[in-house]
């Protein structure tokens, strides 16, 4: 041991003479202004996602409910409880925050004895809830990316010529990059009507395990195919990313992972329906609702017939969706996997037609309706009836089945919702064909900001030429004197709703145009075709406001007889396919008690 | 000319011939309404049963109207014929919609109704003497408003069900 050795230690005594560090009473010492203390929330911004929970290293929070505030649409409602006898005040749970709800003061002293007062809701009631000082996050989040991973899609000038697919669909590279980010707080999973299991197959893409990932979609959904690409996708307006980014491409994501699993391995995936039951169910309609019901009651064991009076399965995804939003192919693929289980899909069979309600009634255990909406409505406004005005829904059947359908070079729609874009877009695409250009009016009650049709319907629809007129009134189908359609006739309306939100449409008359077009056609919505009841059913069944009344699980008032779907509940894919799920789980509940009883 | 017409020239009506004309269009309507039910198929029956009890409450009001001796005092007094007139005594003569109409047959039709019915209670509703006559054009003119904003929004759900 050198001399140093035995000198170093006393150097500390240099400090002998100076002020001490440490103070007698820390109570009351600012902290530096970027100090990070107790937290801050501010529970108006806060969505509940529980990402803090999530990322917090030390297990220091948990999400807990709070008076007043309760859950609601991409909204939890609970609010992070903060234990400070773990927290380590990173501030990663601040850095993450979805909302920048969360921040921190520079308060750091506090003096309790009671040991829980620790444990707490930042944002209630303590005294720093307001201080400015303190830590936030600078900028928008980084640690998950704000920005959606582009989409390939084909441009307006190649697409408009032909009824190709528009979206590409994602790469793996691209699918994980957007994967990523995800925070799996799974707010979507409440919006979503059939309550996919969104974040656990997000979670599966950015694993790449696309077998997991199938498994997942087939859990809730047998329409992957198709709602991984025309999904109204309302639980992307629940997505916790879209408050300081965009909301994460759930819809394409689900398409990504079907696209990755081929078709035998999503049937081996799914494996081997129950063991034979005996009983039989049959089922009107091959829409979402009714093969989907199809889909369970068939993995049950049961034997499934579905009634379906076109030529081909699908319903409205076939007949009503066109091409190059959802390939024929892509909804063949979803309904070969239900075809796999045993269900057996009678087309071109029209019940009332070619088989009875009764006989239905009489050959099975139980009979379920979901026959859709497929009757176009119409405006019925003066010069409606006759050649030259035509329905959306019938045209869009017509063009799916190769039909040869009337063309005019100028062509007014009525219809602000998704049919009427369809329709536009795909008379668009024929009057390219057949005349080298565009020539579509759009008219719509709605004002744009109040379209019924998906933002990116108007968006695309604009792009490839459709010329929207919005906040029109229809008035009359314009006739020349030997009858020809010359245009459409309408008021600007100033207002569709009234104070209490009512259609009550109000028109300035003087602001009157003729839209020119040899040829009309109406979107403006649609009716389910009940004919097929008869006389004595349609008496027999109990109605709710025109609908064929049933209760929460799907029932008529007829004990043998269940409906589901658009017919009885509205328009939508994904809700078609959630009620199809609900009703075959009612009848199996039915199956079952029967078969207690005997 | 006819006193009736010479009246009508000069914008005129006695309350009685108004008050007539009303009693009968809340009547032809109930009557109206009441032979269309059995004719309608079960899912629009609601609508149909729904119209005809509303125009029964107004049949009743009307009813009662007559047996009360301050209208009956007012009778011959003159007062001005609303705008709406012309339409609202047409509503006298029923449409034909038809063996089996439609929901929205119906509704269009009830729809027309209510808003010359709306007009001619609000115009009558102005100038009819204070007194129980002038309440009750008050309280149809309100109703029939109500009436009329309930239909449409009938309308917009049956018809207008919007896109897929």
């Amino acid at each position: 041991m050198g001399l140093r050795e035995v000198l170093t230690p006393f150097t500390v005594w240099k400090h002998v003479f100076d002020d001490p560090v440490t103070i007698k009473q820390p109570i009351g010492r600012p902290a530096a202004e970027r100090y990070r203390g107790f937290h801050q929330n501010d529970l108006d911004t806060c969505i509940g996602c529980g990402t803090c929970e999530a990322i917090c290293q030390n297990g220091a929070i948990d999400m807990v409910a709070v008076a007043g505030y309760d859950p609601e649409k991409g909204n939890s409602g609970l609010k992070p409880q903060i234990d400070y006898g773990r927290c380590c005040w990173c501030a990663l749970c601040v850095d993450v925050c979805m909302t920048g709800s969360l921040t921190m003061s520079n308060e750091y002293t506090w003096v309790d004895t009671d040991p829980d007062a620790f444990r707490f809701v930042p944002g209630l009631e303590e005294p720093w809830k307001d201080d400015e000082e303190g830590y936030e996050r600078e900028g928008k989040r980084v640690l998950s990316g704000i920005e959606r991973i582009h989409m390939e899609e084909m441009e307006p000038e190649a697409r408009i010529g032909n009824f190709d697919e528009i979206v590409a669909g994602y790469s793996r590279a691209e699918a994980i990059l957007e994967a990523d980010r995800c925070v799996e707080c799974g707010l979507c999973v409440a919006t979503c009507p059939a309550h996919m299991s969104i974040p656990d197959y997000i979670a599966a893409v950015r694993d790449q395990d696309y077998d997991r990932g199938l498994q997942l979609l087939y859990e809730t959904n047998p329409f992957s195919e198709v709602c991984g690409r025309v999904c109204t996708h309302k639980c992307e307006g629940s997505c916790a990313a879209l408050h300081e980014g965009d909301p994460i491409a759930i819809r394409w994501l689900k398409r990504h992972i079907i696209d990755e699993v081929p078709f035998d391995r999503r049937i081996e995936l799914i494996g081997q329906p129950a063991e034979p039951t005996g009983r039989k169910v049959a089922i009107i309609g091959a829409g979402p609702a009714g093969l989907t019901a199809a889909f369970d009651l068939a993995r049950a064991g049961h034997g499934v017939v579905v009634y379906e009076a076109l030529a081909h399965a699908g319903g409205m995804m076939r007949y009503g969706i066109p091409e190059y939003r959802l390939p024929y192919d892509a909804l063949d693929r979803d309904i070969g996997v239900i075809e796999a289980m045993g269900v057996e899909i009678r087309t071109n069979c029209r019940v009332g037609r070619d088989v009875t309600m009764d006989e239905l009634r009489r050959d099975h255990d139980a009979v379920v309706l979901t026959i859709g909406l497929h009757m176009g409505r119409s405006t019925r406004v003066p010069g409606t009836e006759g050649a030259g005005v035509e329905k959306a829904v019938d045209l869009l059947r017509r063009i799916t089945d190769g039909e040869k359908v009337p063309l005019a070079e100028q062509i007014v729609v009525i219809g602000g919702g998704n049919v009427a874009m369809d329709i536009a877009r795909s008379m668009a695409r024929l009057q390219k064909a057949e005349f080298g250009k565009v020539g579509i009016t759009l008219t719509a009650l709605e004002d744009i900001d109040h379209f019924l049709a998906d933002p990116e319907e108007v968006v695309e629809s604009r792009e490839e030429g459709v010329k929207i007129f919005d906040a029109r009134g229809p008035q009359e189908v314009m006739r020349d004197a030997e009858g020809k359609v010359t245009g459409l006739r309408t008021w600007r309306v100033k207002s569709i709703f009234d104070a209490e939100g009512r259609f009550a449409p109000a028109y300035d008359q003087s602001d009157e145009r003729v839209h020119a077009g040899s040829m009309v056609i109406e979107a403006i919505g649609q009716a389910a075709d009940t004919s097929l009841l008869g006389a004595a059913l349609t008496e027999a069944l109990e109605w709710n406001r025109g609908r064929i009344k049933i209760d929460t699980a799907f029932r008529t008032s007829e004990p043998w007889l269940f409906a589901a779907g658009d017919a009885v509940k509205g328009p939508d894919v994904i809700s078609a396919v959630a009620d199809g799920h609900r009703v075959a789980r009612t009848v199996m509940e039915k199956l079952a008690a029967r078969e207690v009883a005997q | 000319m006819s006193e009736t017409n010479k009246a009508k020239l000069t914008g005129k009506a006695t309350v009685r011939e108004i008050f007539e004309t009303a009693t009968e269009f809340e009547k032809v309507a109930h009557r109206f309404y009441t032979e269309l039910i059995p004719n309608v198929s079960k899912d629009i029956r609601w609508l149909v049963e729904e119209l005809a009890e509303e125009e029964l409450e107004h049949v009743e009001l009307f009813t009662n109207l007559s047996k009360n001796p301050e209208v009956d005092a007012i009778m011959a007094a003159e007062i001005a014929r609303p705008v709406a007139d012309g339409k609202f005594s047409d509503c006298v003569h029923t449409p034909d919609l038809g063996p089996n109409p439609d929901d929205q047959a119906v509704l269009q039709y009830a729809l027309m109704r209510e808003s010359a019915a709306m007009d001619q209670y609000t115009e009558l509703a102005q100038s009819t003497p204070a007194g129980p006559l002038k309440d009750a054009f008050v309280f149809l003119a309100n109703e029939e408003t109500k009436h009329k904003a309930e239909l449409e929004k009938i309308y917009y759900e049956t018809v207008h069900s919007g896109g897929v």
